[in-house]
């Protein structure tokens, strides 16, 4: 299994860089993580996206869908694809210390 | 045309088998005429190779590890041997063993089959994915080494392979680098398939070696055994999905209605493949309207797996089919329903409807019916008012292996389009002659590493020229046009093709089930049920 340095230590995470313990996630691990995907500096909006996307994983589980995130949060697709250049799933959710999406999504 | 290599060269080869170079594959028509229509596959990086082995042409879809020691790289092959043997054994392998050894023995390698294959075509003709090479690769295998005498007479009878670990590991790779489409058994003089062989080599790996691709096993069909759905989609994730949908219906149509979920005692039980909820949510939107203003008595399922109708062990694993056929049967036996309708899934068809009937018995082989023909009923039936005008837009129609080749089921759809698409055109070759989407027998799902590149560049290609053949002329961006795919699969793979070559917003082509289609010329609609909107497509390469 593949490991990222993050303050001496070691995480796992899989072949496409998400973490596979979501238990380490914190704050300030998402900022590390949000600099790996090239985005140096969390705005408040990108933010309200990715405590969206924790939240909704810790109550259900999954990533929610991406119609539901744009509703939640009041921004367009192509926003969030400005806030996240690699996009919402591979982007936001990787951010957000959630596993890789699967099954036929 | 690819460098031929022999078997005994697979075994062998110390480094890469194989590598592929755009340049030698199928050319596409303008505006794919040059370097866009042959980016270039990226490699995995140094650090995956290391760990992974890509030996066969730089691609992994099972994520094998490189074998530490020679105690690992023997009881690679010698779990693999004995898994053979059990392949053979009518004890073992009850289920598939008669069409395996059609296959096996009676091939008579006149390689009509090689000219059908959609990837040996577009790949430039590479020997390594010649249809006929795995089979033969594994029928020497079992003549050398589990056939009685083997290796005495191997040497006269055309089974000179030496059997090591890549051997093995280069065998396994190759039984996921065929769709099984089953185009090559349509085309040949007896009717053998190559697909049944591939799918029982995934099968040992599976069931003996315990290797399948994690999108498949792992995170397929034992997270859906677990928690209901292979998406990870548990029962309380569905009701919070389905609320959206209500909502959505509502805003889009001003119908406002409950589905209904786990309604004992209805004519219909529904199954979608449950991606549909998470990424194409319109299409359950669509079916929900359409059954809804037809008056049909149908419910949904919020049992564990009874709302996810993907069955991924047709694809690599007897024992998760078995499992997950059962349950879903299950399910509707204990909701009482007549019958179960399955959703816009190919290859939930062929699990459901066709292989489960051997493990179906007494009540619980609930009749089973395919979507497409309840809704040709129903548009044929007038009971849907609808407006051919407001489809005026370029549409063809893509055909699922599994609901088309393997279930014949071809015209209706057909009449359905004809009746709600006024410039509906066939793809060349269409119906039961179509070629897979190239995202065939799982690999739609399997993300991982670099093997999307493969997937659309080469297993995807003959199907992506074919979309632009059926619009030729048309192309303009500012022109949209819809491939019709009444499947999930097939749609998870329209979407990385089209993407991988830009094509929506280059040419203007868009992607989407039949039901939308239907829902879109509904007369009473205020507003479009379809949008073409290139901003609202997520995108899907990193």
């Amino acid at each position: 299994m593949p490991e990222i340095e993050y303050k001496d230590k070691k995480i796992e995470v899989d072949e496409d860089g998400f973490i596979q313990d979501p238990d380490l996630w914190n704050n300030d691990l998402a900022e590390f993580l949000a600099r790996m995907e090239g985005i140096e500096n969390m705005t408040e909006d990108h933010w309200k996206v990715v405590n969206f996307l924790r939240n909704y994983y810790l109550e259900f589980g999954i990533a929610p869908m991406i119609r539901k995130l744009c509703k939640e949060t009041g921004f367009t697709l192509k926003y969030i694809y400005e806030l996240f250049p690699s996009g919402p799933a591979k982007g936001a959710c990787k951010i957000a210390g959630l596993p890789k999406p699967t099954g036929c999504v | 045309m690819g460098k031929a290599i022999t078997m005994r060269e697979l075994a062998a080869a110390d480094g890469q088998v194989v590598r592929l170079d755009p340049a030698d594959f199928v050319p596409l028509p303008p505006p794919y005429d040059g370097a866009e229509g042959r980016p270039p596959l990226r490699s995995l990086t140094e650090s995956q190779k290391q760990r992974l082995d890509d030996s066969l042409d730089g691609f992994t879809a099972l994520r094998l590890p490189h074998p530490q020691n020679r105690e690992e790289e023997d009881q690679l092959v010698r779990r693999f041997l004995e898994g053979v043997r059990r392949l053979l054994s009518a004890d073992d392998n009850w289920t598939f063993l008669g069409p395996l050894m059609l296959r096996l023995d009676y091939c008579a390698k006149c390689q009509t089959c090689a000219e059908a294959c959609p990837i040996y075509l577009a790949s430039g003709r590479q020997e390594i994915y010649r249809p006929t090479f795995r089979s033969e690769l594994l029928r020497r295998i079992i003549k050398k080494y589990v056939a009685p005498g083997g290796r005495i007479w191997s040497g006269f009878q055309g089974a000179d392979v030496d059997l090591n670990w890549r051997t093995v590991a280069r065998l396994g790779e190759l039984a996921y680098r065929c769709t099984l489409c089953r185009r090559c058994a349509q085309v040949c003089p007896i009717g053998i398939g190559n697909a049944l062989i591939a799918r029982e080599i995934r099968k040992v790996f599976s069931q003996e070696l315990g290797l399948a691709p994690p999108e498949l096993h792992r995170l397929g069909t034992v997270q859906q055994l677990k928690i209901g759905s292979s998406t990870g989609m548990s029962p309380a994730a569905l009701m919070d999905s389905i609320e959206l949908m209500q909502e959505e219906v509502e805003e889009k149509t001003g119908m406002k209605f409950a589905w209904p979920v786990d309604r004992e005692g209805a004519d219909i039980l529904l199954i979608h493949n449950a991606g549909e909820f998470l990424s194409w949510p319109e299409n359950p939107e669509a079916f929900a309207i359409i059954l809804e203003k037809a008056g049909i008595s149908w419910t949904l399922s919020s049992e564990l797996v009874g709302y996810d109708a993907v069955n991924y062990g047709v694809w690599y694993d007897d024992v998760q089919l078995a499992r997950i056929a059962l349950r879903h049967a299950e399910v509707a036996r204990k909701l009482k329903v007549k019958k179960i309708v399955i959703g816009e899934c190919g290859h939930a068809h062929k699990a459901l409807t066709v292989v489960a009937d051997r493990i179906l018995g007494g009540e619980l082989n609930v009749p089973r019916e395919s979507c497409l023909t309840l809704l040709d009923h129903l548009v044929s039936s007038g009971r849907l008012r609808l407006d051919p005008q407001r489809n005026d837009f370029p549409v063809t129609l893509h055909d699922p292996c599994n609901i088309v080749r393997l279930m014949g089921i071809v015209e209706p759809q057909r009449r359905i389009l004809r009746r709600i698409a006024p410039r509906f055109r066939e793809m060349s070759p269409s119906g039961t002659r179509n070629y897979c989407c190239g995202g065939g027998s799982g690999f739609a799902i399997m993300d991982g590493l670099n093997f999307p590149d493969w997937r659309s560049g080469v297993a995807g290609r003959m199907k992506f020229k074919q979309i632009l053949d059926a619009f030729a002329g048309e192309l303009d961006a500012s022109v949209p046009k819809y491939v019709c795919a009444p499947c999930s699969n097939c749609k998870g793979q329209l979407r990385g093709l089209l993407d991988y070559f830009d094509a929506t917003r280059k040419c203007g082509i868009y992607y989407g089930g039949l039901v939308e289609l239907i829902v879109n010329a509904m007369a009473d609609l205020e507003r479009p049920f379809i949008t073409f909107d290139a901003d609202l497509i997520p995108a899907v390469r990193a």
